[in-house]
């Protein structure tokens, strides 16, 4: 009994030793935004197109299929991009007006 | 050693407890602090899967020791039980069964909280997720159903044993099996219902749950079909699946499971169908729970429910908590689930998914129905009305034919919108195939009118056919287009081609696999049974195969006593088997069971039960039945996992980004 009442002592120390002794700095990552949904969502479109591009290849869809198809895909990328292009504008006008402030 | 087990109990209970508060805290407070709280919350949870283990430990080692002070050791083993169900003695009880749910979804966790660095916030609101889960069950565990409580009065000198239906080598691995898949849904849900909290913005919460949600899947599969081949090789009565209400707990979250496997490509894909995903994994989730509480409660009864006790009111009330969370969380924030897109065609890839998502919830619902209708009638009316195989498959049958033909056409219709010229360039071959197939079984014999069962069987091997000739087509133009520009030969190309898209040709080997498995189901209709009293000597005929009575063995063991017959197999007069149907007779559980004998072949099974002996006139009754292809269940399981296993490598050859040459992006502010 003596023994267990011990171990279990034991296991408690080293848990909680484990749980709470932090050392060192975290890690924490970086969050995600709405741009780099966009670019997650930019590499499915693209990915779209080749798989797209492959099947028609394979012989499974005619041509003006394809042509409908690809157009309509293409459309969505211009959609994604243009936002892209928008918020990496804005995210470097911002930068740009923060250094001007720290200057001032 | 029952200290140590019920103070690891407790510890764990707290850890998780920690980690479930702390998490919260964390995630609630901004600022530097709470990045410390947010490690300590995930270090105890990864302490948690040690402490668990432990006490699983503690129990198994018990059970080794022959430890009858512990009442779940004293209930669930003896002195002579065979070391390997000594082992899975763990699972073989409702407390030692609980522990290791307990300890599967720790392990889970564990996973979970060491690959933090992929996303640290999606991941710490997961962790919350799954530590509200554990503590759950370790509330069960500690304070309902403690698997070191302790016997009272004297000590016993040796066990009850275990139940002799339990005692099959695959009882050491189908449970495990089955509840790796059921915990498992636990980290898609945990996944799902962070990325509602925190409106997570994308899919990317997918593509990481997207291996979890296959191994699940693969696993809770092999669990599934390891019930039916136990069921079909200890119960003795010629089938392997009798819509029996715990083999339906396994298939419920299973069929939403394949549900959300299939519609979360339109997620990926095309940004459709967020609410719907949403709501399918929390369904399943709910109902891997559900079928904890139905196999566990005693609720309903059943061949493979081992247990009868009151934590159903513990599983009804978590089940209620869990319910009324993700309504909540879903109403808050259901704006971050609107669809992209919407549905452009009727005669598409995304509303094949659809129809397919439909039937199997359609299936669902029926199994549920079925299932809680002995419930639902003993509690409106007050007796037990229960609905047998008859009110299963009347429904299941189409369903699955429906679902076979969705196989068949799914994956040859084009995203956004099919035309009929595409149409008549793809179904021509499949189509005819299936066409000719069914022609050459009414040829040869089969007679799709005198019986439903056999138009059903007729239909499945055409639309089988199909599916099959739909995969084939598939992985040769794919490999073609690859031959065409490499040089390889074809097969080398299908090869390349599948490491090039793992997911989509590891589906198609899985799709194969299936209808490998449903023409061994479509063997079914053309079972054919026979017994009879059979002396020495004595010749029973089924189908083309004689059973000639040899002999009548008797044999002890310290574990069982048993009796068993040998059967000599001819066939067109020669003798091609010999075949020892056995009856066992358990000496601590003081049971009885029956092991059929078996004789396997591509065509179908030789099934022999030994009924034991007729207590009039004291000869033995023997039982046949020929079961038409049944091997190509078992086979077709085995591809089935071979696609699930391609399908979870990633892929070899990521193929380069290119820029689409018409892409032009529009005026800045179009988007929000």
């Amino acid at each position: 009994m003596t023994v267990a009442l011990m171990a279990c002592m034991f296991i408690a120390t080293a848990t909680l030793v484990y749980v709470f002794y932090l050392p060192g700095t975290l890690y924490l990552g970086p969050r995600k935004t709405r741009l780099s949904f966009l670019r997650e969502r930019r590499e499915t479109v693209y990915e779209n197109l080749r798989d797209l591009s492959f099947e028609f290849k394979a012989g499974k869809f005619p041509d003006a299929d394809y042509q409908a198809m690809k157009t309509s895909l293409e459309e969505e990328a211009a959609a994604v991009l243009s936002e892209i292009a928008h918020l990496e504008e804005v995210a470097r006008n911002s930068a740009a007006g923060n250094k001007k402030g720290a200057r001032v | 050693m029952p200290l140590i087990g019920s103070f690891a109990l407790l510890l764990a209970l707290a850890l998780t407890a920690y980690s479930f508060l702390a998490g919260i805290l964390a995630l609630v407070r901004e600022g530097p602090s709470s990045a410390r709280l947010s490690e300590t919350a995930r270090r105890a949870g990864i302490a948690s899967f040690a402490i668990v283990f432990l006490a699983a430990a503690v129990l198994v080692t018990a059970a080794f020791q022959d430890n009858f002070s512990i009442a779940y050791i004293f209930h669930h083993s003896n002195r002579d039980l065979p070391a390997p169900y000594k082992f899975a003695v763990l699972w073989s009880g409702q407390e030692g069964s609980l522990l290791f749910w307990s300890l599967l979804l720790s392990a889970y966790g564990l996973v979970l909280r060491l690959r933090y660095k992929t996303d640290p916030r999606l991941f710490a609101h997961a962790s919350v997720v799954i530590a509200a889960v554990q503590v759950f069950f370790l509330l069960l565990l500690n304070f309902a159903a403690h698997p070191f409580a302790i016997m009272q009065g004297s000590l016993p000198a040796d066990g009850s044993g275990l139940n002799p239906l339990l005692q099959y080598p695959e009882m050491v691995i189908h449970p495990p099996m089955l509840y790796l898949g059921y915990v498992g849904f636990t980290v898609p849900f945990a996944f799902a219902l962070a990325a509602l909290i925190m409106r997570y913005p994308g899919e990317k919460w997918i593509h990481i749950t997207r291996r979890w949600t296959m191994v699940t899947w693969g696993l809770l599969t092999c669990g599934i079909f390891l019930v039916m081949h136990w069921a079909y090789s200890v119960l003795g009565w010629g089938g392997y699946w009798g819509w029996d209400p715990v083999e339906n707990a396994s298939f419920l979250p299973w069929l939403t499971g394949t549900a959300f496997l299939h519609s979360v490509m339109m997620q990926e894909k095309r940004g459709m169908l967020k609410t719907w995903n949403m709501w399918l994994i929390f369904s399943t989730f709910m109902l891997s729970i559900f079928g904890t509480f139905l196999t566990r409660s005693g609720v309903v009864s059943s061949v493979h429910a081992f247990a009868q006790s009151s934590i159903g009111d513990w599983f009804v009330a978590f089940l209620g908590v869990i319910f009324v969370t993700c309504i909540f969380f879903y109403w808050k924030n259901r704006s971050h689930l609107l669809s992209e897109h919407r549905l452009e065609s009727l005669v598409s890839r995304e509303s094949s998914f659809l129809f397919n998502n439909l039937l199997l919830l359609v299936a669902c619902f029926t199994v549920l129905w079925g299932t809680l209708f002995p419930v639902l009638s003993e509690w409106v009316q007050g007796t037990r009305v229960t609905v047998g195989p008859p009110f299963f498959n009347r429904v299941n049958i189409p369903v699955a034919l429906l679902l076979l033909l969705l196989t068949a056409v799914g994956p040859l219709l084009a995203w956004r919108r099919t035309s009929a010229e595409s149409l008549k360039r793809n179904f021509r071959f499949p189509a005819l195939g299936a066409l000719v197939v069914a022609a050459v079984l009414v040829a040869f014999g089969m007679r799709p009118w005198k019986d439903v069962s056999y138009f059903y069987s007729l239909m499945t091997i055409a639309l089988a056919v199909m599916v099959a000739l739909t995969v084939i087509s598939e992985f040769v133009r794919g490999g073609r287009v690859i031959s065409g520009h490499t040089g390889q030969n074809l097969l080398a190309s299908m090869v390349q081609l599948t490491r090039r898209n793992t997911r989509r040709y590891g589906g198609y080997i899985v799709h194969f696999g299936v209808i490998v498995v449903v023409i061994g189901f479509a063997g079914s209709a053309f079972n054919q049974d026979k017994e009879q009293e059979m002396g020495f000597g004595d010749k029973l005929t089924i189908g083309s195969y004689t059973l000639v009575c040899q002999s009548y063995t008797q044999d002890d063991n310290p574990n069982y006593g048993s009796e068993w017959a040998v059967m000599n197999v001819f066939k067109g007069g020669k003798q091609i088997a010999t075949l020892n149907p056995e009856r066992r007779f358990y000496k601590a559980s003081q049971q009885t069971s029956t092991m059929p004998s078996i004789r396997s072949s591509v065509s179908n099974d030789l099934y022999v039960v030994y009924e034991g002996q007729n207590p009039d006139t004291g000869r033995p009754i023997i039982r046949a039945h020929l079961n038409p292809l049944v091997m190509w269940i078992w086979v077709g399981v085995w591809i089935m996992i071979v696609g699930t296993v391609v399908a979870m490598i990633p892929n070899t050859a990521p193929v380069r980004v290119m820029a689409p040459a018409r892409v032009q992006p529009a005026p800045a502010g179009a988007g929000d």
